[in-house]
């Protein structure tokens, strides 16, 4: 089949999307927006009149905001992770999803170091973090490797997506798309002409970021998880903690990769590109990740329990009684009902698997809530001559609010960026039947078909 | 429902009147609650100056705490000498309520018969306030510490005596000191004793840091003397036993400097990333400089192996 | 008819609202003390302490105790207030048996440092080290830790450790991230979590050694009073302490005193098997403790404080069980 002419209907396929912006995802995107606002003007109430205005006080002083932060950058780390997987290892399945993991990983890391930044008393003072560095802090070292991670993703992502500005590029001219986004896609492009040895090249440098990709994720993963574990806290001070983040990040990371997928198959009707085959997979690496992330929550309590220094007692203490059934909900059901559901075959259906993928995101936001929050509530020194109200945290409307901003600030950029480019890469399409090797002669006839 | 609340919002109204007219008792502006205490003493310090000092303070005379310190009352210091007074000078109370008056070593003073300086301090009675005065007698004692080791053993002698207008000394008995050693924020009791025969002498067998240089700061004090009033004697002596701290590692996790083999990894670490990054952003403007190189209407003329 | 009478309910409130607030002005007018009991009652208001004079003629006036209590040493800059005093190395051993929870550190703290009424930089823990023995109470502070974690984790190096051994934070260095805060095992940080009026008050030029003014944002904690040692006075804590279980000095001359007798640091603590807080996590405080041996006051005197402070302690299983039995 001539390539060529099956880019340009590749391009007719994907290009309706990019044209026209129907109601529907106009009201979508207005109340994202109205959302959004609404955050905004939260944050402006944080910062006018301090951080009174969180549940944070002086003994818990981090809150939910920390706990998104790790969700979101777990995810974008384990995003990382599987698409630098994908790549280096040549998978066939990069056809479907890489492009997704590609975007949830820099679009959450955008997102989640802003939540760090909200839990700063003092964000005009930023660039003090540059001024006057300290190497020792695990907070210097986290900046720098969030910093070096969204270079590196951004890098990685915009060389999976030269090949795709390539075709947009030259298939658009017939087409009714604004002037600017045309000249955007020309330059983004870079006069690439998927000439042998441009392809090769590309090629070369993808595979080279995709190691790196992997190699900063292990170590950002681990640099988050010692924020907590070189402190001296009980529940924090553990050494299985950056595996444990690595584990428990990667497991919320295909959980949520599994229920974009989900959502971009129905609304942008990818059907024929994201399959049940993905959907299976996918069950069957997040029973395989809830397995181990299981061992290790079990392994981290149960040293706990079993050793029972007085402060780790007096925390597993506060675990089963004030936050019972936080616990139950997100050591139990969060991690044996997604087991149970993916464990027998049957179930491992599109619906099943997202509603496994729900359950197993909950679980571990509600997790790392365990880690942070009541740990800061059981410190070394019994909290006594202070403030009632200071004692226990909950969180504020502000900080709610701003929590589901960021989520819609999510979904508006996914949605943007679903306006400019296809969320299935052409030219992996376009490779995979190029290249039948790499691919299992079903899937392709089913890609082709 | 409303007349309810009406009710108690007169009530608390009345509760909060009522609270503000016991604040208004508590602490009174009327002075006729107060009794003011006028206290004189006098010290003769290390450097052989007097020092006057008058505390002005009004007592509440129910409730103890409460005080008030009198601000900016003028009080003169005067030497008396057969129902002359002759002004010394005069200071004004500070907002402890204190006035000093510090003389200088080579002050003469007129003396009674029996060697005494009469000192009086005086308020002078204003609308409100009553005339405040009070003396004192003190004889001018002439108090040496001398320092010296011997036998190799560190030896203290204090000498005290009066000197009369010929310059004939007469050494004094009978007068309580306290030695101590001084420390930043205190002195340190290290032996109390009584001069005899114008003399006192012990043996400093405890050894103390001093300071850097290894000198140390001993003191002598006769405190309250009915006699002399407060007489301070101070010196300094090459005693100390201080060892001076070997300076701490610099490259610690706490100091500003952090511990070498943290700087090695990290630019081992961001140098591996970094390049990587320059790399593949030069190999991207060599795609683009080889896709600038190509013909103009590339479409036709390239096919996939 | 009802209508009617809920008008004349108002109209009368309204008046005599008028009217209290009107009694109220004069009384404020008549007694100037009042007014600045309410603004000490108001946290957001810039208080200082507020001292009392008489003046020769007879008028007790007011003046703004930040003019009383300004520090005749040259100013501290951070730069310099980085450095510490020479050769000195501060600690500070609190003797437990003499501790009654009179709480004036506390308040002497306070006011010295120009904090809220809620903000404690020193907090009385009631503590108890084994079922079976009496809980004691326990002044803490900050441990001005030989190697402080809570300087480990700075990312700025707002908080920084000196060499006469006092653990400080400047607070316009500060970006407010709170890992201090996290990481500090004595619980020794507070932040400031809303703008104070207080804050505006630029009478004095800010220097990490006085802590004052603060800053919306950032992280303070106890410093040792360096202005004051600066001047050869004892910490607030130390000076304010009725019973003098507060014992304050320089390592390097191993005497520290609490204002009433001075004595040998060394001495105290072999004698009294001196203890320092948690030793075993490895911070190396530069406070120390000693036990409440042979105390000398009943632990029930400790309740002799507001219902406000009892409130403190209310979760404490000792003074629930003190609770039933009706002793406190």
């Amino acid at each position: 089949m001539n390539i060529e002419s099956r880019k340009r209907e590749l391009f007719k396929e994907f290009a309706p999307r990019l044209e026209t912006t129907s109601i529907k995802s106009k009201i979508y995107i207005g109340s994202l927006i109205a959302i959004i606002l609404v955050g905004l003007y939260a944050f402006y109430l944080q910062m006018s009149k301090g951080q009174i205005v969180t549940g944070m006080r002086d003994n818990v002083v981090w809150g939910i905001y920390e706990v998104n932060f790790i969700l979101l950058v777990c995810i974008s780390y384990s995003g990382a992770f599987i698409s630098g997987i994908l790549h280096f290892f040549h998978s066939p399945w990069k056809t479907a999803i890489a492009r997704i993991v590609e975007i949830i990983t820099v679009l959450s890391l955008l997102i989640g170091p802003i939540y760090i930044l909200l839990c700063m008393g003092r964000l005009d003072r930023l660039h003090y973090l540059f001024m006057y560095p300290r190497i020792q802090s695990p907070i210097t070292w986290d900046i720098m490797a969030i910093i070096t991670d969204i270079i590196a993703c951004f890098i990685y992502l915009y060389l999976t997506f030269i090949p795709d500005f390539a075709i947009l590029r030259d298939h658009c001219e017939e087409r009714k798309i604004p002037k600017w986004v045309k000249k955007m896609y020309k330059t983004l492009a870079i006069g690439y002409q998927d000439t042998k040895t441009q392809r090769n090249r590309l090629h070369k440098i993808t595979r080279t970021m995709s190691a790196m990709v992997i190699v900063l994720a292990i170590v950002a993963y681990s640099v988050l998880a010692w924020i907590f574990s070189l402190t001296l806290q009980p529940g924090w001070n553990s050494t299985i903690f950056a595996p444990y983040f690595i584990v428990g990040g990667l497991f919320s990371g295909v959980a949520f990769i599994i229920i974009t997928m989900y959502l971009v198959r129905k609304f942008y009707k990818l059907e024929k590109y994201i399959r049940k085959a993905h959907f299976k997979v996918g069950g069957i690496i997040l029973l395989i990740l809830a397995m181990l992330y299981g061992y290790f929550t079990f392994t981290e309590y149960f040293s706990r329990w079993f050793s029972h220094k007085e402060i780790d007692t007096n925390l597993l203490d506060k675990l089963f009684t004030r936050y019972f059934w936080e616990f139950i909900l997100a050591n139990y059901v969060g991690i044996l009902v997604p087991i149970g559901i993916l464990f027998f075959k049957k179930f491992r259906t599109i619906k099943w698997v997202t509603i496994a993928s729900v359950i197993a995101l909950a679980g571990v936001w509600l997790n790392r809530y365990l880690i942070v929050i009541p740990t800061l509530e059981t410190p070394y020194i019994p909290i006594q001559d202070t403030r009632i109200d200071y004692i226990f945290y909950s969180a504020s409307w502000v900080e709610i609010i701003l929590s589901i901003a960021g989520i819609a600030a999510f979904l508006l950029m996914f949605a943007l960026i679903g306006k400019i480019v296809p969320l299935v890469p052409m030219n992996y399409i376009l490779a995979g039947q190029s290249a039948p090797k790499t691919v299992k002669e079903k899937d392709n006839k089913e890609i082709s078909e | 429902m409303k007349s309810n609340l009406y009710n108690h919002t007169f009530f608390i109204s009345i509760i909060a009147a009522l609270l503000l007219c016991t604040n208004g008792i508590a602490q009174e502006n009327d002075l006729s609650n107060y009794s003011l205490r006028f206290g004189f003493k006098t010290v003769k310090q290390a450097d052989n100056s007097r020092l006057l000092e008058v505390s002005f303070i009004g007592y509440n005379k129910t409730d103890r705490k409460d005080k008030v310190p009198v601000f900016g009352a003028e009080i003169q210091f005067l030497n008396i000498l057969n129902d002359e007074e002759i002004l010394l000078g005069s200071s004004k109370t500070s907002k402890e309520g204190i006035a000093q008056l510090i003389l200088p070593e080579n002050q003469k003073y007129g003396t009674d018969g029996e060697g005494y300086i009469n000192l009086r301090a005086r308020f002078n009675s204003t609308d409100a306030l009553s005339e405040e005065e009070e003396d004192i007698m003190v004889k001018d004692l002439h108090l040496d510490l001398n320092l010296s080791e011997i036998d190799s053993v560190k030896t203290v002698t204090l000498t005290a005596f009066t000197m009369d207008s010929l310059g004939v000394k007469t050494p004094v008995s009978d007068v309580d000191i306290i030695i101590y050693v001084n420390a930043m924020l205190s002195k340190m009791n290290i032996n109390e004793g009584t001069i005899s025969d114008g003399a006192y002498t012990f043996d400093m067998t405890e050894s103390f840091a001093g300071n850097t240089k290894g000198d140390l700061t001993i003191s002598s004090i006769i405190e309250d003397n009915d006699e002399y009033g407060n007489i301070i004697q101070e010196k300094k002596v090459y005693w100390g036993t201080f060892n001076k701290q070997i300076k701490a590692d610099d490259h610690k996790l706490w100091t500003k400097a952090a511990p070498i083999w943290m700087y090695v990894v990290l630019t081992i670490l961001l140098l591996g990333v970094y390049v990587n990054f320059i790399y593949t952003i030069v190999n991207l403007f060599k795609i683009k400089s080889e896709g600038d190189n190509l013909p103009v209407e590339p479409k036709k003329n390239y096919t996939v192996n | 008819m009802k209508k009617n009478n809920t008008e004349e309910g108002g109209t009368n409130r309204r008046k005599f609202l008028k009217l209290g607030l009107l009694s109220s002005f004069t009384a404020i007018a008549g007694t100037s003390i009042v007014t600045n009991l309410a603004a000490q009652e108001n946290e957001t208001e810039p208080t200082g302490e507020v001292m009392r004079l008489l003046t020769p003629d007879g008028k007790i006036v007011e003046v703004n105790a930040s003019n009383i209590n300004k520090y005749p040493e040259a100013y501290i800059s951070p730069e310099e207030s980085r450095k510490g005093i020479p050769d000195r190395k501060f600690v500070m051993v609190i003797d437990l048996a003499r501790c009654k929870n009179a709480r004036k550190c506390v308040e002497g703290c306070q006011k010295g440092h120009n904090l809220d009424y809620h903000q404690e930089f020193m907090q009385i823990k009631l503590i108890r080290d084994n079922p079976a023995a009496e809980p004691y109470w326990f002044p803490k502070n900050c441990m001005h830790c030989d190697e402080p974690p809570c300087v480990t984790v700075c990312p700025t190096g707002a908080t920084f450790k000196r060499e006469d051994n006092i653990v400080l934070i400047d607070n316009e260095r500060c970006i407010g991230c709170k890992f201090c805060v996290t990481s500090c095992p004595y619980s020794a940080r507070i932040f400031n979590w809303e703008h104070k009026a207080k804050f505006d008050d630029k009478s004095q030029p800010y220097s990490p050694e006085t802590s004052v003014p603060g800053a919306m944002g950032t992280v303070t904690k106890c410093d040792f009073c360096p202005d004051l040692l600066r001047q050869g006075l004892l910490p607030h804590c130390a000076q304010s302490c009725p019973e003098g279980v507060i014992y304050f000095g320089d390592r390097n001359e191993d005497l520290v005193t609490n204002g009433n007798e001075t004595v040998r640091f060394s001495e105290l603590i072999n004698k009294r098997e001196g203890y320092r807080h948690l030793e075993h996590l490895g911070t190396k405080p530069n406070v120390y403790y000693l036990p409440a041996v042979d105390k000398l006051y009943e632990l029930e005197d400790g309740f002799d404080v507001s219902e406000e402070v009892k409130e403190r302690y209310k979760d404490v299983p000792y003074v629930q069980e003190l609770k039933k039995q009706g002793k406190i």
